[in-house]
Order: C-alpha cells, then sequence, then structure tokens
C-alpha cells in the first residue's frame, strides 16, 4: 500500500516535471537567434607576421590575413581568372616597341588608407625595391643574391628583376609608369601593389602612434624623396625604411599596446587583436574604398583567424559551432564525418597542384652537379635514338592513369565511389581553364586515352617486343628505377603502376624515398613521380618545365622545335593564339613521349550552412578571395 | 654524495652530446627541406632556393652544422644562449617558452589528478583485496591502460563536447536517462560495500531513489543550466569532508582533532558571503581569488593549537587538508554561479564545451570569473582524457606497493602492538608503500614539459608536442633540437632526482659508495 502511493506520487511529479522540461527547453532555443556576423576562419599553420613579403613569412596564413587588409589593381576570383580591381584604379600598356615595354598603373583619387591618408602612386613605389636587385644594389641596400638585403623581400630574382628598367611617378602623383627591356607575358601580374609608405617613414623615424593628415602627407612625401635618394646612390635612410619593413611587422601578438602604425591597411578588414599561436581578430575597416565593396545585407562584422586545428578535429570543432570555415584535404573519416553533419555545407574541389610522371631523356643541364655526375644512359635516354622513344611511348601506354585517378580522386573520400574521375590529360592546361577542351582533341593525346587500359597495354608491350623480342608479361625485360616520395598517396600510384607496367615487360622499382626532392637531378632514375604546384596563372608558367635550358627541367627534355614554340609564348598573343601554342607544344611533348600528366589534387572546404557566398577558390587566398560578399 | 652527482652530471652531458648529435643527423637525413620549394612554379624560384639554403646554412654538411648548432646552445655558460631561429624566422626560444605554459596547463592537472585519483583507488583496492570491488577497479583500470588516447579524445569530444551543449539546449535530463543514471549510481554504491544479500540489495534500493529523486530536483530547479551550491550546500559538504577527514587520519574517538576541522567548516559557512563580495570585484585577479581563501587556512593553522596539546602535528594536517577542500568548493560554488553567465555570453552562444583550443576565439570579456570558466572549460576535455589513461598505472603500482609492505613483519609487530587497523595501514603501511611510486612520479613531471603530442594535436593546442611535430614534418632542424634539448635536460634530471629523492626517503638506499 505504501509502496504503491509512493509510486503514484513519482509518476505524479514525473509528469509535471516533464511538462515544465519541455516548456523551458522551447524558451531556451528560441533565445539563440540573433544574426550572427562573426565568421571564424581555420588555418592549420599561425599567423608569424603582418607582412608576407619576405621569404620566411610567405605563408598561406600570413597572406589571406594580407588578403583581407589589403586591395590592389587585380585578385583571383575561383576560376582562377584574373579579375581587375577597378575601384582601385586602371593599368594598361602604354608602349610596345620591341626594346620599351610600358606599363602604367593608375590609382583612383580618393581612395585613402585605414587612418585616412590618401592613397597615391608614391604607396606602388616601394614595390620597385622589393622586386628589383638592381635598385637594391644601386641604393647600397645589399645584393640580394649573395647577402641578406635590406629590405629582405622574396620578390627579387623574378623576371621583374630581370627585365625592369625604370619606374616613373607621374606629375599628379597618382600614375606610376613601369618600363622593361621587352614585352612582360605576365605584364598583369607583374604590376606594383601598394604599401602605406608613410607608416614606414614615421615608425623608421620611432612614432608609435597614429599621426595628423599633415604629418602624414608629409611623411609620404619624404618616401619619394628617399627614393628619388635611392636611385642616386644613396640610401641611408631607406636603410631604416627596410629594417621596419624586414623585422617590425614579424608579431604574433597585438593588442592595445602594440604600434597602430603597424596595423595601417587598405583592405575591408583591419587587425584588431592577436594572440600568439592563437587566433587573430579582424574589424571591419571603416574607411575602406578600395575594394569591391561589402555586400548590404548583413555583411561580415568580424573576421577571426584561429590557428587551432588540422584534419579530423576541424570536424567536431565545425560541429560544435567553434570554427564556420575549414579547407584542406582531409581523410576518408573525416571527409564522411563532415558530410554527416547536419549544419555544414561540404564541397569538393580541386587545388592548383597536378601529380605527373616523368621520363628521362638526358640530365639535368642546369644542374649544379651536371658536369661530374655520370651521364644517363637509361632506356629512355635520348641517345639510344628510336629504341628510347618507343620504349617511352610503351611506358606511358601502360600508365594505369584512369585506375591511378579513380583511387587517388574519385575513391579517396569514398572508397566504394566506382565512378571515373577525370584524368588530367594536358601538360599545360587544367581541365577547368580554357582551351582545355581544344588542346587535348589535337595534341595526340588520345594515344593514351583511347581504348580500354588493357589494349594499351597490350600496344606497349608489341612497342618494347619490337626491341626485346622475348619480352612478355612479367619478363622483367626493362628495368626502371622510379622516384617518388614514401608516403601514402605515391606508394600506392606505385603499386598501381607497377602492376600494370609489369605486363608491358617493365619492371618499376617500388622504394620511395623521404629526399626525393633532392635527387630530381639524379640520373640514376628513369621516372620521376611528383607534383608541382603553380602559385599563378601564367601563359608562360609551364616554360621552365619543358624549356631544354628550364630550370625545371629535370629530366633533360630537349627539343629545338618545342623551344621555339615556348619563346614564342613569351610574346603578346591573343587567347587563341596561346591555346594554338599549348596545342602545337603539347603535341611534341606528347610526340616525344617525355611526361603525362596525372590528376589534379583534390581538396574540401566545408562551412557553416548559414554562411552565403563562399567559393573556394584553387589559389591562395583560397576560401576568402571575395569575403566582401559573405553575409549570414 | 658530491662525488656521485658530480659524476651523474658528467654522464648526463655526455648522453645529452652524444643524443642530440644522433637526432640533428638523422632529421637531417630524413628529409629536404627545400621540396616545397623545388616543386613549386614561381618564376623567382632560384633566388627562394638561395636565400633558404643561405638562411638554414644548407651547404654546410649536417654533422658539421650540429657544431654551429651546439657553439649557440653552449652560449648558455657564457650567458647568451642562442637556439636559433625556426624556418618561419621565428626565435626558437620564443616559441619554446611560448609553448611550455601551455603544455604545462595541459599536462600538470591531468597528472596531479591521476596521481590523487590512482594512489587512492589503488590504496582501496588493496586494503579490500580480491573484493567485489578491487575486481571492478583492475577491470577498469586495464580497460582505460588499453585505451588510445585518440579515440577516447573523439569519443570524449562527441558526448561530452557536442552532444552535451546540445543536451543543454533543455537542460532537462530525460527520464532514460534518469533511470539509467540512477541505476548506475546504485551498482556502483552497492559494489563498494560487501556484506549480506540484503545488505547490498538495501543500499542499491536507497541510492537508487536517492539519485533519481536528486536529479528530478535537478530538473525542477534547471540546476543544469544555472547551477550553485549556496551557502547551505558548501556548508554541508565542507562539514562532511572535514569530519571524514579527520576520522581518516587521527579516528573518530580523537573528539578534539573533530571539533578543531569542524571549526575550519564553520569559519567557511561563516566567511561564505564576504568572501563572495570579496571576489565581485571589478578587477579581480588570481592574487585577489587566493588572498580571501587564506582565512580559511588561517582559521585551519590555528585551530589545532586551540584545541589539542598532543600530536598537533596530526591535528593540523586534518584542518589544512580540510581548509584545501573548503576553497576548492567555494570556489567550485562561484563557478558554478558564473556557468549560466558564461554559457550565455557572446561568443559561447549557450555551447559552453568546447572540442579545441586554449580559449574562445569569439569570447570578449575581462571579467575575471568568465575567464576563469573559459579556461577550465578548454582543459576539461583533454585533461580527462589524459587522466583516464595514466591514473591506470598509478593505480596498479599503489595496489602493489602497498601489498608488498602489508606482508611485512614491522606491520604484524604493529598489529601485535594492538594498534588500530586505521593507524597501521595510515601511519606504518602507506607511507612505506609510496617509496617507490615517486619515481614514477619523477619521470611524469618531466614528461611534463615534453608535452603530449597526440592529446595536443587531437584537441589543438599549440604546446610541445605540436611544436615537436611541426619540427619534424616541416625539417625545422633548430626547432626540433630546441625542443629537444629541453625535453631531453628534464628527462635525464628528472632520472638523476628521482635517485637522489628515493635514497633520502629510505634509509636502506644509499648512494655514491
Amino acid at each position: 500500500m505504501k509502496a504503491k502511493r509512493t509510486l503514484r506520487s513519482v509518476a505524479l511529479i514525473a509528469a509535471g516535471l516533464l511538462a515544465t522540461s519541455t516548456a523551458t527547453g522551447l524558451a531556451a532555443n528560441s533565445a539563440n537567434a540573433a544574426a550572427k556576423s562573426t565568421v571564424i576562419i581555420n588555418e592549420t599553420s599561425a599567423m608569424t607576421s603582418l607582412n608576407s613579403g619576405t621569404p620566411d613569412t610567405n605563408l598561406v596564413t600570413n597572406s589571406d590575413i594580407g588578403y583581407l587588409t589589403g586591395a590592389g589593381f587585380w585578385y583571383y576570383n575561383d576560376g582562377p581568372t584574373l579579375v581587375r580591381n577597378k575601384t582601385f584604379g586602371n593599368f594598361a600598356i602604354v608602349k610596345n616597341a620591341p626594346n620599351d615595354f610600358e606599363v602604367a598603373y593608375s590609382v583612383n583619387h580618393g581612395l585613402v588608407w585605414s587612418d585616412g591618408t590618401p592613397i597615391t602612386g608614391a604607396d606602388l613605389l616601394l614595390s620597385h625595391i622589393l622586386s628589383s636587385s638592381d635598385y637594391s644594389k644601386k641604393a647600397g641596400l645589399g645584393d640580394p643574391t649573395s647577402d641578406t638585403p635590406s629590405f629582405n623581400s622574396g620578390g627579387y630574382g623574378g623576371p621583374y628583376d630581370s627585365h625592369i628598367l625604370g619606374v616613373s611617378l607621374s606629375n599628379d602623383g597618382y600614375t606610376v609608369t613601369l618600363k622593361y627591356d621587352s614585352f612582360q607575358p605576365d605584364w598583369q601580374i607583374m604590376g606594383p601593389g601598394p604599401s602605406p609608405v608613410h607608416a614606414l617613414e614615421l615608425m623608421a623615424d620611432g612614432k608609435s602612434g597614429l599621426q595628423s593628415l599633415s604629418v602624414n602627407n608629409a611623411a609620404k612625401a619624404q618616401f619619394v624623396t628617399d627614393f628619388n635618394n635611392g636611385l642616386k646612390g644613396n640610401g641611408s635612410r631607406l636603410k631604416k625604411l627596410g629594417d621596419v619593413w624586414s623585422n617590425d611587422y614579424n608579431i604574433q601578438d597585438i593588442n592595445s599596446k602594440t604600434n597602430p602604425l603597424l596595423l595601417i591597411s587598405n583592405g575591408g578588414f583591419i587587425v584588431s587583436s592577436a594572440v600568439a599561436n592563437t587566433s587573430v581578430t579582424l574589424v571591419r575597416n571603416p574607411k575602406y574604398n578600395s575594394g569591391p565593396a561589402l555586400t548590404k545585407t548583413n555583411p561580415l562584422t568580424k573576421v577571426i583567424f584561429s590557428f587551432v586545428t588540422d584534419g579530423a578535429p576541424a570536424a567536431q570543432a565545425l560541429g560544435n559551432g567553434e570554427i564556420d570555415v575549414y579547407d584542406g584535404q582531409p581523410d576518408t573519416a573525416t571527409f564522411q564525418q563532415l558530410k554527416g553533419l547536419k549544419s555544414v555545407k561540404v564541397e569538393t574541389g580541386t587545388t592548383m597542384t597536378y601529380e605527373h610522371v616523368d621520363l628521362r631523356t638526358g640530365n639535368n643541364p642546369g644542374s649544379e652537379e651536371s658536369a661530374t655526375e655520370a651521364k644517363y644512359d637509361g632506356p629512355f635516354a635520348d641517345s639510344h635514338g628510336q629504341k628510347a622513344q618507343d620504349l617511352r611511348k610503351a611506358f606511358l601506354l601502360a600508365l594505369p592513369r584512369q585506375s591511378v585517378v579513380n583511387k587517388m580522386v574519385a575513391q579517396a573520400y569514398d572508397p566504394s565511389n566506382q565512378a571515373d574521375a577525370t584524368v588530367m590529360n594536358s601538360n599545360f592546361l587544367l581541365p577547368a581553364q580554357p582551351g582545355y577542351g581544344t588542346v587535348t582533341a589535337g595534341s595526340g593525346v588520345s594515344d593514351y586515352t583511347d581504348g580500354t587500359q588493357a589494349q594499351r597495354t597490350a600496344a606497349a608491350l608489341k612497342l618494347v617486343q619490337k626491341w626485346y623480342p622475348s619480352a612478355s608479361a612479367g619478363s622483367n625485360t626493362v628495368s626502371i628505377k622510379m622516384l617518388f616520395k614514401n608516403n601514402a598517396r605515391r606508394i600506392g600510384e606505385n603499386l598501381l603502376i607497377a602492376a600494370e607496367e609489369a605486363k608491358a615487360g617493365f619492371k618499376v622499382s617500388n622504394v620511395g624515398n623521404a629526399k626525393w626532392s633532392t635527387l630530381l637531378d639524379d640520373p640514376s632514375y628513369d621516372v620521376a613521380m611528383f607534383a608541382w604546384a603553380p602559385s599563378a596563372v601564367s601563359q608562360t608558367g609551364n616554360n621552365a618545365n619543358y624549356q631544354s635550358d628550364g630550370s625545371n627541367n629535370h629530366y633533360g627534355w630537349n627539343n629545338a622545335a618545342l623551344d621555339k614554340i615556348l619563346k614564342a609564348l613569351e610574346a603578346p598573343l591573343s587567347a587563341s593564339q596561346i591555346t594554338a601554342k599549348y596545342l602545337a607544344a603539347d603535341k611534341i611533348i606528347m610526340d616525344q613521349a617525355w611526361t603525362l600528366p596525372l590528376y589534379q589534387w583534390p581538396s574540401v572546404a566545408a562551412y557553416n550552412s548559414k554562411l552565403k557566398n563562399v567559393k573556394p577558390s584553387p589559389l591562395v587566398p583560397n576560401m576568402v578571395w571575395n569575403y566582401w560578399e559573405w553575409h549570414f | 654524495m658530491f662525488a656521485f652527482i658530480a659524476r651523474r652530471i658528467g654522464i648526463v652531458l655526455l648522453i645529452l652530446f652524444g643524443s642530440s648529435f644522433l637526432v640533428y643527423n638523422l632529421e637531417a637525413l630524413s628529409g629536404d627541406p627545400l621540396s616545397e620549394l623545388r616543386t613549386s612554379s614561381a618564376k623567382n624560384k632560384e633566388f627562394l632556393i638561395a636565400q633558404m639554403t643561405r638562411q638554414l646554412q644548407l651547404d654546410v654538411p649536417p654533422p658539421l652544422r650540429y657544431f654551429h648548432w651546439l657553439q649557440g646552445v653552449l652560449g648558455v655558460f657564457t650567458g647568451h644562449p642562442d637556439l636559433g631561429k625556426t624556418r618561419n624566422g621565428l626565435l626558437v626560444v620564443t616559441e619554446i617558452s611560448g609553448a611550455i605554459p601551455t603544455t604545462i596547463r595541459l599536462v600538470l592537472g591531468a597528472t596531479i589528478l591521476a596521481i590523487l585519483l590512482g594512489i587512492t583507488v589503488g590504496v582501496i583496492t588493496a586494503i579490500r583485496q580480491y573484493s567485489r570491488l578491487d575486481y571492478t577497479m583492475t577491470f577498469i583500470s586495464f580497460l582505460m591502460f588499453s585505451l588510445p588516447i585518440f579515440w577516447v579524445a573523439v569519443l570524449l569530444k562527441q558526448y561530452m563536447a557536442i552532444e552535451f551543449n546540445n543536451f543543454l539546449a533543455s537542460g532537462q535530463i530525460t527520464l532514460p536517462w534518469i533511470f539509467g543514471a540512477s541505476v548506475i549510481m546504485g551498482l556502483v554504491i552497492a559494489g563498494l560495500v560487501s556484506g549480506s544479500r540484503k545488505r547490498v540489495l538495501s543500499l542499491f534500493g536507497i541510492t537508487f531513489l536517492a539519485t533519481a529523486g536528486l536529479l528530478f530536483v535537478v530538473n525542477l530547479t534547471d540546476w543544469v543550466l544555472k547551477p550553485g551550491l549556496g551557502i547551505v550546500g558548501v556548508g554541508l559538504i565542507v562539514a562532511g569532508i572535514a569530519a571524514g577527514i579527520s576520522s581518516i587520519i587521527v579516528g573518530f574517538e580523537n573528539k578534539r582533532v573533530l571539533y578543531a576541522s569542524l571549526t575550519v567548516a564553520l569559519a567557511t559557512i561563516s566567511l561564505y558571503f564576504p568572501i563572495n563580495a570579496m571576489w565581485s570585484a571589478k578587477h579581480l585577479n588570481l592574487l585577489g581569488m587566493l588572498a580571501p581563501l587564506l582565512i580559511i587556512f588561517a582559521v585551519a593553522v590555528a585551530t589545532p593549537f586551540i584545541f589539542t596539546r598532543v600530536d598537533r602535528g596530526s591535528a593540523l594536517r586534518t584542518t589544512v587538508i580540510s581548509a584545501a577542500f573548503a576553497s576548492l568548493f567555494m570556489v567550485i560554488d562561484r563557478m558554478q554561479r558564473t556557468w549560466f553567465v558564461y554559457s550565455n555570453a557572446d561568443g559561447i552562444d549557450q555551447r559552453p564545451i568546447p572540442t579545441i583550443g586554449t580559449v574562445s576565439v569569439r569570447l570578449d570579456s575581462h571579467n575575471f570569473w568568465i575567464l576563469l570558466m573559459d579556461a577550465f572549460v578548454h582543459v576539461l576535455l583533454p585533461t580527462v582524457a589524459l587522466t583516464l589513461i595514466s591514473f591506470a598505472g598509478y593505480v596498479r603500482y599503489s595496489r602493489a606497493s602497498l601489498l608488498e609492505v602489508m606482508n611485512m613483519d614491522y606491520i604484524r609487530t604493529a598489529r601485535a602492538k594492538g594498534l588500530s587497523e586505521r593507524t597501521v595501514i595510515v601511519r606504518h603501511a602507506l607511507r612505506n608503500a609510496m617509496i617507490p611510486l615517486t619515481t614514477l612520479m619523477a619521470f611524469d613531471f618531466a614528461g611534463l614539459i615534453g608535452g603530449a603530442i597526440i592529446t595536443e594535436t587531437v584537441f589543438g593546442w599549440h604546446g610541445m608536442g605540436t611544436l615537436f611535430r611541426n619540427a619534424i614534418s616541416s625539417q625545422d632542424l633548430n626547432l626540433l633540437m630546441g625542443v629537444f634539448a629541453i625535453t631531453s635536460f628534464m628527462a635525464v634530471m628528472a632520472n638523476l632526482i628521482a635517485d637522489l629523492l628515493y635514497s633520502a626517503l629510505d634509509p636502506r638506499i644509499r648512494v655514491g659508495n
């Protein structure tokens, strides 16, 4: 009886509690509806500097932050195609004579830095100091090729450095004209970007607070004077500026004690605080007028870069609302976990980095050891003439590209995926780039794509048998030493390749090497498999790979006709002319059977599904290129 | 003694030299710091490679380069140590000095908790050898011992962070959970006692009902969302603990010590409101937080002199431990009342338990308690994970050690003298049983600096483990060697200290000749 009564009262209390619990539960949920305008972006490495221009600080995180706090003449969209930022200014070729190529860059009037100082042509001049060794040497700032110069910039040594003749600032102070010794195919991306030179001047004078407009303008005028003095060989003051530029921006903690001059920028956001190895917080730049305007609907007010995690932990952090944006190359399990999150949108894409297989025909003529090292005399050596070419062709025919790509791309995130992934078929263009269809249709790559792999391998065996009549599947007639990194991806690829090549009579070595990148010029290797990682879209981007004296031509390829075509790519050309050159060049490479591309590395972007307009791009600054369009 | 230490330090230096030389060269041989540059298609790639080669002195062969590094390190003797720069141009010293506090924050709490919990459980299981409790704890500790930390961490994040945060949307414990929790609680408590079946069953029933009732009250008062002990809760808990500690250390029959420790509890209750008022000060810092608690400790030091005349040492131990617990619960109560404010703060958005990082990057607050809570919730899951994994070792060691001591002749003598079992265990057995554990502890504290590579990675902490991992994967020799130098020095020194400590604690051991 007593027990019954207890039970009844317990049940009664329980029912009452249940009712209250549902009521309070609803109340708690509705309180969470305030509109969000802060986005937290995950970065795998920490910010090391506000200046990503030195060789030490040229890291993705630093440049992403630099992108949000800066705006210049152009940017890459998710194409990736170059987009001109007309809000900032215009640039155009003003003279195109054989020995005199001039480009003028004009900054629009009315643009300001975050401290209110007008942006003018003077702010573009620093770029010249950062990229021209000649200037550095003349002004007594040091020779970048043999020493660390005052401006420890990573910009020396490129085509700008070797072709620039001079820089001039217009009378109104808003236009800078660059003069090169010849036409520059990449003239668009070689142009200058703005730097707050008045801040450099003020900091070199030991100032540690924002100054009045007149002081700022005087500092800017001082910079123009310093720049001209440098041309005359007097760089004593520039040395001080170089010291500030190279060292003072290297800070990881930013708070109210930080010199505000370091934070002056012209992007949509401005760094407000940072904790070393933890996070950087950026707030809206109220004076921003140098680039595309922020979206009207609930634009971001704060961007936080959080440096906490890579791979697997990111999925759970996204699920828990601790980060909003993630991109990377997660493993299968993490990808599945990301897919399973309700409030997270997952997009798969590709990076610019692409995998390829190279066959050696000779030594790299540019290699430091080329004089001392043994001459390459392996099965693919040019010195063997037709025999080597047939063997190269056979090797590439038996290369199981589709199954490698399926394994590494289609099944990277979903092992059960049976669909065929895209095999890359051009040595010059990525599948998404315009002209790819034309080039692959005519380049003769069809030799390596037509029919089934079994048919191609059979054809390969016939070619081998032409020189080694006894060759058969598994006969191991031709031994091939393959260079690849000993990581999971490459070992997997090597196994697939070795198995298929064996059917054509090749015996492919199966030992990877951690120091593979130091062995690219080692003539004991017949084949190399690795990836090129382009950092820009350039008309002549791949020339160095295939030119007989190219710096990336590790496998000794040498073809006069090809050299001529690649040389012609350095001239001003229309889009269709460029495609035609690529087609002709690719045809020679396919015909010579030097190399075949495999695939672009896959990447994954995952972000809070409430965040709108995120469009991942394969080039740095990957996710944030269109931050002005983002909103919740 | 002096000769022994000198000889040992000499050996230590030799070991450090040999191992650092080996590690430097192995790492230098294992990869190519320029690989990323070599596959880039940057137009000025040759310039960049030359720059990096110059900066990292790659043109010098690794065995020679090692001596460059060593020369910098040996600067400690001239007062100008130089550990070099990382690949990204940061000073290695800065990187390491930034990482050490993070690592200590991560590992210290877990190590102390593991030692306290492990020894307690080990001692209890040794006393109740071959009981149900012993078997249960042995099973649990072996289970924990065998769990991989990355897996435990992922589970903890899923259920103690993500699912718990989801649960906080309502904060109401559902009936199945109440039932389940009550059953488990009943089983645990019933498992602790031995006795007739009837006694065990009734204890199970009582615990079951008490737990269920408590959880209903928790639901009714929204305690999960707005927790707090209040003056009554703190008072009851502190008084209970004070009585319990006095019974363990001196026994209930010693009423004077009991009164002394209860006075500490009474003082805590009467200071409850004043201390909380002091804690509400606007610009509170850690000192300001700890200062008021000193009053409780002052009382704890004073009471033994008022209440007892003999054996004041034990009385003092009792009251000071009671005061420590009293302070702890004062802080817990305060933190509980911060919980609601914290979880509703902007940047927390009612998801208070995080899965990664050391701080909430969106939280913008200067309130001491909010920041303390933020630090606490971030350290919570890693600490739980590390404790779960490492406490098993202490359980097994302390159990085995105590069992061995309990078979000694002097224990039999103590019993024969007619001493109570409590005195025999606490005063005679336990102290001697703890000596071998000092070795274990010395090593664990040396490991503090080394960091927990996997735990740091999974929880996104930037400590020594992360530095070590990054240094290896990016071929950052200076950074790697910096981390290695510090951790290997700590390890060999801990070894030395453990030996010296051992000889100091155990008169049977002599160092030297």
